[in-house]
């Protein structure tokens, strides 16, 4: 950088003043700009927004691309959607779904975090690297482990619980079968995010609280759980966002099954599709799954301006 | 004294749960090794009793594991590259430039996160089969070029990147794509390896896409492979777990040696937004 030294403190002076909304030096600026502008705008357009209105149009439609057909029959597919149990019962195993997933990458992810952070400094980074592993590797591949570790006749869990459960196929046992795995695979990005709200706490509130004789408990319920609060609507808008959308696991472990006891709703929208080959109908349940998943997100940021803000900022 | 033996549970307790934690790969991964027999077994032992790579072996002959290998690894690697360059920068005109529109254009950019991809994959899927591109990895690429997420974490890190040093090389002369390459590429160099990492596992475990766009069973990629595997041999336990083997590793070992970068990425992303 010796080449720039003697133009800095120029530079600095004809800086403008900060908040200014003008940039220091404009040339050269434009032609890159409206390359980027440009090309996010068109991708937006044709990937995201062309299809939202798309999806909306084709379901209401009578929609088959095998045969051609593409007519316009209102809100019936919306109609036939209410009036189907499948879509019940896969909304109510979503939500089940989701808010045991979420519960656990919470509570795991909080409690092994703290635990780290608390752990001797020399083995700190082989816990991180060993509880982070699932949530870095391919959910398709980790998802037939667990289908083989849940096999009924020489799977691990059965091996180890003493048990004799045939997990997947059972109607009882499907579905939180499905969450562990889950939990499991995920949980890793929830000790992670907690980790880096730890090291960013101020460690002068933390000792004083110890001085002041707070136990482990108080400590953690007084002043780290409400200090983790901004990371903790990130981790539950984010697992929202991720948990609404599930499908892999479901596709490799269950196929929805046995019943209907493990459908999820992408799993209704992909069998709708591209099994059945309803799109018109498979676009109305999609645009339900979106309005609610931007419904929760809504509702989540609100949470934060409301009660939930709290004293952490 | 107390101290000491809460020291002693907390670390005991947390090795337990890393070893909990671990145990499937490690059990997948001994049992690849194991011959059917013991595979079936009631009695199940971690280490396999015989060694064998037959099972490595059977997969090889029923599909070709190594050429959607080859085919996973050139996709990820050339979607990886196309998705950092782009992120960085999108990142570097949203993070350092000021222009109108700049404010909801990105929140344009934040919201596309929040799409289910079920709402646009229909749609997608008419379009790309439409404009004929189905079976092309055109239709693997093009959707995977401009990454939201990439754009909003390259964002984040030009905080690191001092706007002195810009304003210093333009008044030098620079040209801005100079100054782009040789001065905030280099500075990025943290989130280019956090994204390089992330990006490189989503295309590698992608599953649904290529399985509905790419139909000549030669072209398809390793997950989708291995679906189909366990469809059509759904008894050969051993070929499975070879299978899963085969499509788990490399993205352990780049984990591995990686991992303070992409842990920092990671933690990045939620800290800062």
């Amino acid at each position: 950088m010796t080449t720039t030294e003697s133009a800095q403190p120029v530079a600095a002076s004809v800086r403008p003043p900060a908040g200014s909304r003008r940039t220091p030096a404009a040339h050269g600026e434009r032609p890159l700009r409206l390359v980027v502008v440009t090309t996010v705008t068109v991708a937006i357009l044709a990937l995201v927004a062309w299809p939202i209105v798309a999806a909306l149009l084709g379901s209401l439609h009578d929609w088959n691309p095998l045969n051609g057909t593409y007519r316009w029959v209102g809100t019936a597919n919306y109609r036939r959607l209410f009036a189907d149990p499948v879509f019940w019962t896969s909304s109510v195993n979503t939500v089940v779904f989701m808010a045991g997933a979420i519960i656990g990458r919470v509570v795991l992810g909080m409690a092994l975090a703290y635990a780290v952070h608390s752990s001797l400094t020399r083995v700190r980074t082989l816990h991180r690297t060993l509880l982070y592993l699932p949530t870095v590797t391919p959910l398709v591949a980790v998802a037939y482990v667990w289908r083989l570790m849940y096999n009924p006749q020489f799977g691990a869990v059965n091996s180890i619980l003493g048990l004799d459960v045939n997990w997947l196929y059972d109607s009882r046992f499907a579905l939180p079968a499905v969450m562990v795995m889950t939990i499991w695979k995920d949980f890793g990005f929830g000790v992670i995010l907690y980790l880096a709200g730890l090291y960013a706490l101020p460690a002068d509130v933390l000792e004083a609280a110890q001085v002041d004789g707070a136990g482990a408990w108080a400590r953690f319920r007084r002043v780290i759980w409400p200090m983790l609060r901004p990371t903790t609507l990130f981790v539950v808008v984010t697992s929202m966002i991720g948990y609404l959308q599930a499908f892999v696991q479901v596709f490799v472990l269950t196929d929805g099954g046995p019943g209907d006891s493990t459908s999820l709703l992408p799993y209704l929208i992909y069998q709708q599709a591209f099994v059945k080959y309803n799109f018109g109908y498979a676009s109305a349940a999609a645009f339900v799954l979106f309005v609610a998943t931007a419904a929760l997100t809504v509702l989540s940021f609100r949470a934060q301006r409301g009660p939930w803000r709290g004293k952490a900022q | 004294m107390r101290r000491r033996i809460a020291s002693i549970c907390l670390n005991t307790g947390l090795l337990a749960v890393s070893a909990v934690t671990i145990f499937p790969f490690v059990w997948m991964l001994m049992s690849s090794f194991k011959n059917a027999d013991e595979i079936a077994s009631v009695d199940q032992h971690l280490l396999p009793r015989v060694w064998t790579l037959a099972n490595y072996r059977s997969i090889q002959e029923h599909f070709d594991v190594v050429r959607l290998f080859g085919n996973s690894l050139l996709l990820s690697v050339a979607i990886t590259g196309i998705a950092v360059y782009t992120s960085l920068l999108g990142g570097y005109v949203f993070g350092k430039y000021r222009f109108r529109g700049r404010g909801p254009l990105f929140a344009l950019v934040l919201a596309t996160m929040m799409i289910p991809w079920a709402v646009v994959l229909i749609p997608r899927y008419t379009m790309f089969t439409g404009a004929g591109l189905q079976d092309s990895y055109a239709s693997i690429i093009i959707p995977a070029a401009i990454s939201s997420f990439g754009i909003f974490l390259m964002r984040q890190s030009m905080d690191n990147v001092p706007d002195e040093v810009l304003e210093a090389a333009r008044i030098d002369g620079a040209s801005e794509l100079y100054i782009f390459h040789r001065i905030v590429a280099p500075l990025s160099v943290n989130a280019i390896s956090a994204l390089a990492i992330f990006q490189f596992l989503w295309v590698w475990e992608d599953y649904l896409w290529p399985y509905l766009m790419l139909t000549t069973p030669s072209k398809q990629v390793l997950a989708v492979g291995l679906t189909t595997f366990s469809g059509q041999y759904s008894t050969d336990y051993g070929g499975l777990f070879a299978a899963t083997t085969v499509s788990i590793i490399p993205v352990v070992i780049v984990y591995v040696i990686f991992q303070k970068r992409f842990v920092a990425g990671a933690a990045s992303a939620a800290v800062k937004g």
